[in-house]
């Protein structure tokens, strides 16, 4: 950098833009207001559109019905509840005697509950059928003369 | 957005958030980023209508953004500011006399400097425009522009401190 160059660097220092200018100029930059800003999370449409969503998200039938599972899988609760029915009919298997012939009786198949209550009718020796069972033969069979 | 955020934009971007928001601080600091340095070369090119042309060219920015075209903000303003010191020159030439500012002596020896050289030099030293586009506002050559701007300086170093000092003759005295 010359000489004068450094001499006007010092020189200018001091010249600075005027106060009224500055004001003057300020002034009519406050003319413009700042704009406001559409505030999205409040904006009509956004919160119109959130609350629809929130409505048919609670009120669609499909999330009550379980339609939404996926074919061959059930909910978890339902599997659960599957799940204890079979293996109490298993334990009703294995500790009631009469539940082949009970659940024969429940599928209308009386053939094998009237024999057994022939049977018990001719020999005293024999089993008692449960009361249940025994009304149903009662209603269901007839006795037939021994041959 | 805080004021330092504002502080780390360009002028550039400043303009751009200030024209998206009319936020007034960001206008402030534009302003005072550019005020004194277009205050110093307007009023050292005219003095008289430095007020009116900083007005309105302060305007203009204010009600609609400057089309810049990739070029510095800064640019842009000298050379608009250039334009409009042009046209109040030519409209009032009366009293488009120079008035030097008062104080020092290299700025008096500046006012004395024929007006396109004093332009070249106030573009260069205090807008930090390169020479090229100097050359472009001023529709001359680059070499013709750096030609005005060495005779400017030189110049104003003979207005400073006299012309240059010549080397000793000494003449044979017949005895």
């Amino acid at each position: 950098m010359s000489a004068w160059e450094n001499h006007y660097r010092d020189a200018v220092a001091e010249v600075i833009s005027p106060d009224c200018l500055d004001e003057k100029i300020l002034q009519h930059a406050r003319r413009y207001k700042p704009l406001k800003k559409d505030n999205r999370w409040l904006s009509r449409t956004a919160s119109g559109c959130a609350a629809l969503a929130v409505v048919v998200l609670l009120a669609h039938p499909a999330q009550y019905l379980g339609a939404l599972t996926p074919n061959g899988h059930a909910v978890d609760q339902s599997d659960h509840m599957a799940k204890w029915r079979r293996s109490s009919d298993h334990l009703l298997e294995k500790t009631d005697s009469w539940y082949a012939l009970r659940s024969e009786v429940k599928a209308g198949n009386y053939v094998n509950l009237c024999n057994q209550w022939r049977r018990q009718q001719r020999s005293s020796a024999l089993e008692k059928l449960p009361r249940d069972l025994e009304a149903a033969a009662r209603s269901h069979c007839r006795l037939l003369p021994a041959p | 957005m805080f004021w330092n955020h504002f502080q780390q934009l360009s002028d550039e971007a400043l303009l751009d958030y200030y024209h998206s928001t009319r936020n007034i601080r960001a206008f402030r600091l534009l302003y005072a980023r550019h005020k004194d340095s277009l205050y110093r070369y307007c009023s050292q090119m005219n003095l008289a209508a430095a007020g009116g042309v900083l007005e309105e060219l302060w305007r203009n920015i204010l009600e609609r953004p400057p089309q810049l075209y990739g070029r510095l903000l800064r640019s842009w303003l000298f050379i608009h500011v250039n334009k409009l010191l042009h046209n109040a020159t030519e409209q009032n030439q009366d009293t488009a006399a120079e008035a030097p500012l008062p104080g020092s002596k290299l700025l008096s020896a500046l006012q004395n400097l024929p007006r396109i050289e004093r332009n070249i030099l106030l573009l260069h030293m205090e807008c930090r425009l390169p020479l090229a586009t100097i050359a472009d506002i001023e529709r001359i050559s680059l070499k013709k522009c750096r030609e005005h701007y060495r005779n400017g300086g030189e110049r104003l170093e003979t207005l400073l401190n006299g012309s240059r000092r010549q080397p000793w003759r000494t003449k044979e005295v017949a005895v």
